[in-house]
């Protein structure tokens, strides 16, 4: 609790949550609140620019463009959220066990990790997804695979750190099992840093969502997404610029709020960083 | 004096520095070299791996067994994977990458590549000079002006900026400086071969996109370091020698600060080239981005392949140049 208290008196830090819980709330409740649905095409207004009936205007089949928005956002948002939650806890238990049992554990485990860590990781997600083709479980674990080995680092290096503490070795003494060391001593113990980087990370794979769904090779229409929605624009930008600008704005919004948690996060859990800023 | 700020009395000369730099270099090329080689089997055997048949993507589903037997023996498909594994890995160290199953069909996938490689390397490096640049005005008048207004708003330009995906991005610039000033053309590419002026400016656009990001990133990273360094104990000890500020600020406190700014910097080269994918194709630039993108939608694996290994191999190299320049600023990183 007094950590919350903490975060509390970082401004930053709580407009960035503030931000990120309306961005959910939008998303998760917003569709059902709207009078049209992302599919309803309305061929009497298409490319309708902003009006009290349709806030973010239509698109080129008189669909409503704040209504595909939020239902892009979630199926992005949902996509990036999962991906980040599978990245974190294969990567924590990866890193965890190359930085508890060292030798050829580690070897192995870290050098897979820092092949995967070479690539870039969006030639990589898109080579992925042309290969495996492209349904959103494929996205999240394209996503996830990308975004692992950082992850693993993290915990492996944060793992090293605190190995030989006192209380590591008592648990050994006592004959615990590694398997629950690691869980119960070691995990909570790492967890700051991982909560930190998953913020991070979340951000990251909301842009690398959207930049595969905008290019053709993610979400597939008629499903929404973000990038999706920004890729239709593109084809009439000139004459309806808000399509594309909506959309990407909505984007801009959800990882501004993202970015101000995630820093909020970092200065609480790093009082080394606290002061450098 | 020197001795007391923390500098050796005399520095050694540039040549005395290369021995040992040299020697990790060459450490350092070695295991990029072997990252190369587990990437490329990497690619080769998950693109094997993977569902889909390159004769049936190129030659359609109605395709006969005979055209299809044929096809595969003409690509060499038809040999056991290892054969196929050390046949590709051979020719790739002659720069020979196959055929182009698709894209362009027949056509060698090395001259593809070499093609369309130019494109992408200028526009690169042209958005890694952007954000450079961008990065150090930004990232030094925030440390320098800490907790003041400049602080302030460079640090939410800063935010600002990681909050805005470079294709986002992309639009932005074309609808202020392209649609809006008619400064920069929206579309297109110029060689650099062909007019060097109009070959930057045809590019400044997509370069200052995938910049922008990354100069936030950057400035971020240069800010908090350069706050760490400024309280340096060397730091107060020059300004008590009366020192001038400007000079202390290049010799004692950039300098110092650029090892880690750097280590940063070469880790985003993996992001600058997923930017310079989209990039490329919002803006029409014949580089290996674009190439890759249409290998992707043709099915062409091996251009895909070829791609994606030219890719790893740029991250590789610049990692390198980056070691380079660290070790050359602080022989220290040497040992590491």
């Amino acid at each position: 609790m007094t950590s919350f208290r903490r975060f509390l008196q970082h401004r930053t830090g709580v407009i960035g949550l503030l931000i990120v819980v309306i961005v959910a709330l939008a998303v998760l409740i917003g569709p059902a609140l709207i009078p049209y649905g992302p599919e309803d095409m309305d061929f009497m207004a298409m490319l309708a620019p902003p009006s009290a009936a349709h806030p973010f205007g239509t698109d080129s089949f008189g669909r409503d463009v704040l209504s595909r928005v939020l239902l892009g956002g979630r199926v992005s948002l949902l996509i990036s959220f999962t991906a980040i939650l599978i990245a974190a806890v294969l990567g924590s238990w990866i890193g965890i066990l190359s930085g508890y049992h060292m030798g050829w554990t580690d070897g192995v485990l870290m050098r897979v990790m820092d092949l995967l860590f070479s690539f870039p990781s969006f030639i990589l997600a898109m080579l992925l997804m042309v290969l495996f083709g492209f349904s959103s479980a494929n996205i999240i674990a394209a996503i996830a695979l990308v975004y692992l080995p950082i992850f693993a680092r993290i915990a492996r290096n944060t793992t090293l750190l605190i190995r030989e503490e006192p209380f590591i070795q008592a648990s050994r003494l006592m004959g615990r099992r590694p398997a629950a060391i690691m869980l119960t001593e070691i995990l909570p113990n790492i967890s700051a840093p991982i909560m930190v980087q998953a913020s991070v990370g979340f951000a990251f794979a909301i842009i690398l969502e959207a930049g595969l769904s905008f290019i053709g090779l993610g979400v597939q229409p008629p499903t929404p997404s973000l990038g999706g929605i920004m890729s239709d624009g593109r084809e009439y930008f000139s004459r309806a610029p808000w399509v594309l600008t909506m959309s990407g704005m909505a984007i801009s919004v959800a990882l501004l709020g993202i970015n101000l948690l995630g820093d909020g996060l970092r200065d609480l859990t790093d009082p080394k960083l606290r002061e450098r800023t | 004096m020197s001795e007391l700020l923390g500098t050796q009395a005399k520095a050694p000369g540039l040549s005395e520095r290369w021995g040992p730099v040299a020697l990790y270099l060459l450490k350092r090329l070695l295991s990029g070299a072997l990252v190369l080689l587990a990437g490329t089997a990497a690619v080769f055997f998950t693109i094997q791996a993977a569902p889909g048949d390159p004769a049936l993507s190129a030659l359609g589903e109605q395709a006969t067994p005979e055209a299809i037997a044929a096809f595969r023996a003409e690509y060499g498909l038809d040999a056991p994977l290892m054969v196929q594994y050390v046949r590709w890995l051979l020719g790739f160290f002659q720069g020979d990458l196959g055929q182009s199953l698709a894209v362009a069909r027949g056509m060698p996938v090395g001259a593809l590549v070499l093609q369309k490689l130019p494109a992408t390397v200028f526009v690169g490096f042209f958005a890694l000079f952007l954000a450079v640049v961008l990065s150090l005005v930004l990232g030094t008048l925030a440390a320098l002006n800490r907790g003041k207004a400049t602080d302030t708003i460079a640090t939410s330009i800063a935010v600002f900026g990681v909050s805005m995906p470079d294709f986002w991005m992309s639009y932005v610039l074309i609808f202020g400086l392209s649609l809006g000033l008619g400064l920069f053309p929206a579309f297109g590419y110029v060689a650099p071969s062909t007019s060097l002026t109009g070959a930057l400016h045809a590019t400044f656009l997509p370069a200052l996109a995938i910049a922008a990001p990354m100069a936030a990133v950057f400035a971020r990273t240069l800010r908090a370091v350069l706050i760490e360094t400024l309280s340096k104990p060397y730091v107060t000890a020059a300004k008590s020698f009366g020192l001038r500020r400007p000079f202390i600020l290049v010799h004692f406190v950039l300098r110092n600060a650029m090892v880690p700014y750097l280590t940063v910097v070469g880790l985003q080269i993996r992001y600058i080239l997923g930017g310079v994918v989209v990039v490329e194709r919002i803006f029409g630039i014949p580089g290996i981005g674009s190439l890759m993108v249409d290998g992707a939608f043709a099915r062409d694996y091996n251009v895909l392949q070829a791609c994606t290994v030219v890719f790893l191999a740029i991250v590789l190299l610049v990692n390198v140049a980056v070691d380079m320049i660290c070790a050359l600023l602080d022989p220290k990183q040497t040992v590491k």
